[in-house]
């Protein structure tokens, strides 16, 4: 068989990366230290970029909302609607973006300078499973960190809400409270934690192939960061299509 | 951070002055417009149909308990047309077009092209910078215009083939509630986000360290700044228009 490294880029390459990664998943030890290493550092980079995003995208929700809703005289129903829009939709999508524009291309670029600089293949001289030490960890780290982002993402998105709808509106605070869960259940919970865990999967998966298979110098870095944050937002976007019509068009 | 800003603030003024005294190099403007226009725009246009659909299926569940099925293209036109085709259409344009201009910059800055550049006494503002910023403000309103249609387009085949809704109220709602405004605030957002990302990547791009590390850490606060930046101007411009 011949080996990972010196096949030439293509769908067959791509898959067997999977799968010898999914191979070592289930078989020899995983470095707990170093997966709990990668996890704090895409924590710790993504978080803020994160908070950033949703925070405003809540506060836009809660105004289009509250223009909408006046029409009717249902204010009472933003705080529902901000809760399920962030939670199902706003809050996946954004903090799966930033985690891959942020902690899924600094694992692109990590990798990629350590190809570049030929420390991949020293791994290899001295007999150290490069998939096993480099990248498997950071693939699932991927897979833990982005629904906790996810969750952050969340409690930005409904604070956000809560400024523009209570504290610039003038909204009564004890309403936006009491309706937040009106329309949310369970199923958005625990649905939202496991397409963002998807979501990190494909991220990982694609920053850690773009980066382990980066060539070209320092320009053939920032081309797999490139492609990294390029194809993993649509291949998470696809992703969400095909999630969303599983879980919700099943459900009652 | 301060120092960031000051210096963003430092390269912001250099392009604006450069864009006003020097000629502007109309043929590279249109270079970088087609590029990042052509580059983009299959990317774009995958990303908004899933967002359509995926708008169309969650406002469908959404409406449902409530009883509101014909008021699902409402929903999907006003959230798409007002706030997630720009805000999307940003993000997806400063992770294609915003990477490839951090990444060359970069390149050409380790490679002290752009120190060559200056030695050959061209103006880097005027012959890198200027003509990205004036060829995305050209390429990002036309895209976004591009994906608002097909952002509706795809939310209406969903409704018709996937939920089995009236197709024709579904149209009938979601052009009805639009208004030329929406259509003008969305250009506009979409004017300003492709004028932020180019400034930042290229600034990004401008400040890279040495190394292939360098490229890829510019490239990366590239895109991260410039998604974040069009998340917060977004609210501005919402808040400044619509409230």
């Amino acid at each position: 068989m011949t080996r990972l490294a010196s096949m030439s880029p293509g769908l067959p390459r791509a898959t067997r990366f999977c799968g010898e990664l999914g191979q070592r998943v289930v078989t020899g030890t995983m470095y707990p230290a170093l997966i709990a290493d990668h996890m704090w550092t895409l924590a710790s980079r993504s978080a803020l970029p994160v908070l950033a995003t949703t925070l405003p995208t809540g506060m836009v929700v809660a105004l289009q909302g509250l223009n909408v809703f006046d029409l009717f005289g249902a204010q009472r129903l933003l705080s529902s609607l901000i809760s399920v829009a962030v939670f199902r939709e706003l809050s996946p999508v954004l903090s799966s973006m930033l985690v891959a524009a942020q902690g899924g291309a600094s694992f692109a670029a990590e990798l990629g300078s350590m190809r570049i600089q030929e420390e991949i293949d020293a791994t290899e001289v001295m007999a150290i499973d490069s998939l096993r030490l480099h990248v498997l960890p950071r693939v699932i780290a991927a897979v833990i960190t982005t629904p906790l982002m996810h969750l952050l993402g969340t409690g930005a998105g409904i604070a956000g809400g809560w400024v523009v709808a209570v504290l610039m509106r003038g909204e009564p605070s004890g309403v936006y409270w009491a309706n937040l869960w009106a329309l949310t259940q369970p199923l958005d919970l625990w649905g939202g934690v496991l397409k963002t865990a998807v979501f990190g999967l494909i991220i990982g998966l694609t920053a850690t192939y773009r980066g382990y298979f980066a060539t070209g110098g320092a320009p053939g870095v920032g081309v797999a960061v490139n492609e990294t944050v390029v194809q993993s937002v649509l291949g998470f976007v696809a992703a969400n299509y095909v999630l969303t019509s599983l879980m919700y068009g099943s459900a009652p | 951070m301060s120092g960031h800003v000051r210096g963003f603030a430092r390269f912001v003024g250099r392009t604006a002055s450069r864009a006003w005294h020097h000629p502007i190099p109309t043929g590279k403007v249109w270079e970088q417009a087609w590029f990042i226009g052509v580059k983009a725009m299959p990317i774009l246009l995958t990303m908004t149909a899933f967002i359509g659909s995926n708008l169309a299926l969650q406002g469908y569940y959404a409406f449902k308990a409530l009883g509101g099925q014909s008021l699902l293209g409402m929903f999907v036109s006003l959230a798409g047309v007002r706030e997630m085709a720009p805000l999307m259409v940003a993000a997806m344009t400063a992770a294609k077009a915003g990477t490839e201009m951090a990444s060359q910059l970069a390149v050409m800055r380790i490679r002290e092209q752009i120190d060559a550049l200056e030695v050959m006494s061209i103006d880097p503002y005027t012959w890198l910078v200027v003509p990205r910023c004036l060829g995305i403000l050209i390429a990002l309103p036309a895209l976004t215009m591009m994906c608002i249609l097909t952002l509706i387009g795809t939310a209406w085949l969903v409704t018709m083939l996937q939920l089995g809704e009236s197709g024709p109220q579904f149209l009938h709602t979601a052009f009805g509630a639009l208004t030329g405004q929406d259509l003008w605030i969305a250009l506009f957002k979409a004017a300003v986000f492709g004028l932020l990302i180019s400034l930042i990547s290229c600034y990004c791009g401008f400040r890279s360290k040495p190394g292939p590390r360098g490229v890829g850490d510019a490239t990366n606060a590239a895109v991260v700044t410039s998604a974040v930046v069009c998340a917060v101007v977004n609210y501005l411009i919402s808040e400044w228009m619509y409230a």
